[in-house]
């Protein structure tokens, strides 16, 4: 059967709470829209979120959602898609709860390869908590709780995401839509983890962090879209292509792009092309980084299972508290 | 599963020394019920009543066993499978009446729908919610409700409990209240007691959380109320803050078990 929605059977009648001309009502807005034209029951969505401004997602989202606890939205994904294989289990997080708080939890949902969407919304500030510095702001930001300037280096969500090895890793910007929904229904046709950088612009407390690689006027030039299978193109008159060289990663001609492979060399070309590149000379990746097909985790629990079950058979309660070390008292 | 503390403190001994943690360790007022095992074999029943009441009250529910049971070995019955409780559970379908914080009237419990249930998307979490609608609501009155409606549901849990045993006389000169898993030592030191004529009773209390309704009535029974406990007196202070005894705490932190004859001096020397 194939359903049909519009974006608003996707809203909930829940008043809208984050503050005006924050760049999470775009994203909302996408998804609506992606979820409308996927074809997949309604019923079918379960969206759980951490705790943040991001995390207040499912809320808004007329689906099955759960609004969990700070870092763990992992964890109680995993848990509802183990159990329920055939829902669609998306989670909304934000650069402190995925990458401070809930650090572990997402390294370890990454490397265990469940077919769980991630959408990190990366603003590089703690919003809800009134503008303290994340772990992903830049070294030297001034905020309420770090006046003089960070200290820490920041991390790089799409290198840490390659590292715990995602299969599916993206990037995308909260306010260019039709790129974040090709992003999104990218991640939804990936079977298995699918890692997602939203840029998002934190109006109030971070407003216009990432302004040099977004603002419409020079985002072509400092932005590249890496489509699978084809030259890694960019420039207002997509006249600029990026090549690999053993080395570094050269700006030439759109002609001589080199074409991108999101499966090959275990992610190096990724890794190199997420590096250090936001203030350098070529331009910051987009799009689909990676994207390998790996055992999913929640498959193969259940063909556990049911091997177990072939080898054994269904076992019984009986015969398990009958079991080990019993005798009979007459 | 409680071992002498603090932190990792005495990894392989016992203690009962996170009952307040237990049973007052949530962010606000919200509480859960906590069952103490009494003994080794008791574990399975116990766990077994947790189950159950975690699916009829639709509740986390606190099973706080401690290092003495859980290294400890005894002769364990095993049960037919028709002594087993049933433990029946539903789930609505109906998206007309469906409202995801509707209540049971008898129990209180909330409706345990399963996501991928046509018509029946609702969000759940940690936000305050209306009731019945389940909608975030941060308005005072309804938080003060929910908190009481919360509390009511707990509470009411304790309606469900058998009446509580006394070993020994209903009433009498001194009553050894216990809970977890110094029942052992605590039984042994009353027998002997009992069997060298003094007037003295057990009570064990396995629900230490919400604390049985037919407690207070049981213990006014008596001039004496002695609490054995492994911590500095957690239960006896919640005994005298919910029926205003004035009990006698008799508090060991060793990381040790209490045995029977320790007990048994104590008895003595309250009874001599």
């Amino acid at each position: 059967m194939t359903v049909t929605y519009k974006k608003k059977d996707f809203a909930s009648d829940q008043e809208v709470r984050w503050c005006p001309g924050c760049g999470d009502y775009a994203i909302l807005n996408g998804v609506q829209q992606t979820f409308a034209g996927l074809g997949v029951e309604k019923e079918k969505f379960v969206i759980v979120s951490g705790i943040g401004c991001s995390s207040r997602f499912p809320y808004y989202m007329n689906t099955y959602g759960f609004h969990t606890i700070h870092g763990r939205a992992p964890a109680v994904a995993s848990g509802v898609k183990i159990a329920n294989p055939d829902l669609h289990v998306w989670m909304v997080t934000g650069d402190g709860d995925a990458l401070s708080i809930g650090g572990n939890h997402l390294i370890h949902a990454m490397r265990r390869n469940l077919n769980i969407k991630v959408l990190l919304f990366n603003n590089r500030i703690y919003g809800l908590t009134k503008g303290q510095y994340s772990p992903t702001s830049e070294a030297g930001t001034r905020t309420a709780s770090s006046p003089m300037g960070s200290l820490d280096e920041p991390f790089n969500p799409i290198a840490l995401a390659l590292g715990a090895g995602a299969g599916f890793v993206a990037r995308t910007v909260d306010t260019q839509i039709p790129h974040l929904r090709g992003v999104l229904e990218a991640a939804h046709k990936h079977e298995g983890f699918a890692f997602i950088e939203i840029l998002q612009n934190c109006v109030i407390f971070n407003n216009n962090v990432f302004e040099h690689i977004v603002s419409r006027d020079i985002r072509d030039d400092r932005q590249v879209d890496l489509r699978p299978g084809e030259q890694m193109v960019f420039g207002k008159e997509a006249d600029k292509g990026l090549k690999f060289t053993p080395d570094s990663i050269e700006v030439v001609s759109a002609e001589q792009a080199d074409v991108w492979d999101p499966s090959g060399e275990a992610g190096a070309k990724a890794y190199r092309i997420c590096q250090g590149s936001e203030r350098g000379d070529i331009p910051v990746p987009m799009g689909i980084l990676r994207q390998v097909q790996r055992p999913i985790l929640e498959n193969d629990i259940h063909a556990q299972v049911a091997e177990a079950t072939a080898k054994q058979g269904e076992g019984s309660l009986e015969g398990l508290l009958s079991a080990g070390d019993t005798w009979t008292v007459s | 599963m409680q071992r002498g503390g603090p932190s990792t403190g005495l990894p392989t001994k016992t203690e009962q020394a996170d009952l307040m943690q237990a049973i007052y360790g949530r962010n606000g007022e919200a509480p859960i019920p906590v069952i103490a095992p009494k003994t080794s074999s008791d574990c399975f029943w116990a766990a077994m009543e947790a189950v159950h009441m975690a699916l009829t009250y639709m509740t986390p529910v606190l099973l706080l066993s401690d290092g003495y049971l859980g290294n400890g070995a005894e002769p364990f019955r095993i049960p037919d499978l028709s002594e087993l409780p049933e433990i029946p559970v539903s789930h609505p379908t109906d998206a007309e009446t469906f409202q995801p914080y509707s209540r049971d009237p008898e129990t209180l419990a909330r409706p345990w729908a399963i996501p991928g249930t046509p018509g029946l998307e609702h969000r759940i979490g940690g936000l305050e919610k209306a009731d019945i609608t389940g909608n975030v609501n941060y308005e005072a009155e309804n938080h003060e409700h929910m908190v009481k409606l919360r509390e009511a549901k707990v509470k009411g849990i304790a309606k469900s409990y058998a009446p509580t045993e006394v070993l020994g006389d209903p009433t009498g000169k001194l009553c050894v209240l216990g809970w977890g898993s110094t029942y052992g030592a605590i039984r042994g030191a009353v027998d002997r007691a009992r069997a060298a004529g003094m007037s003295v009773s057990q009570v064990h209390v396995r629900n230490v959380f919400p604390l049985p309704n037919d407690l207070g009535e049981i213990l006014a029974g008596f001039e004496q109320v002695l609490m054995p406990e492994m911590n500095r007196g957690q239960f006896s202070r919640l005994i005298r803050a919910e029926y205003l005894i004035d009990v006698i705490s008799h508090p060991k932190v060793q990381g040790k078990p209490f045995t029977s004859t320790e007990l048994l001096i104590k008895i003595e020397e309250l009874l001599g």
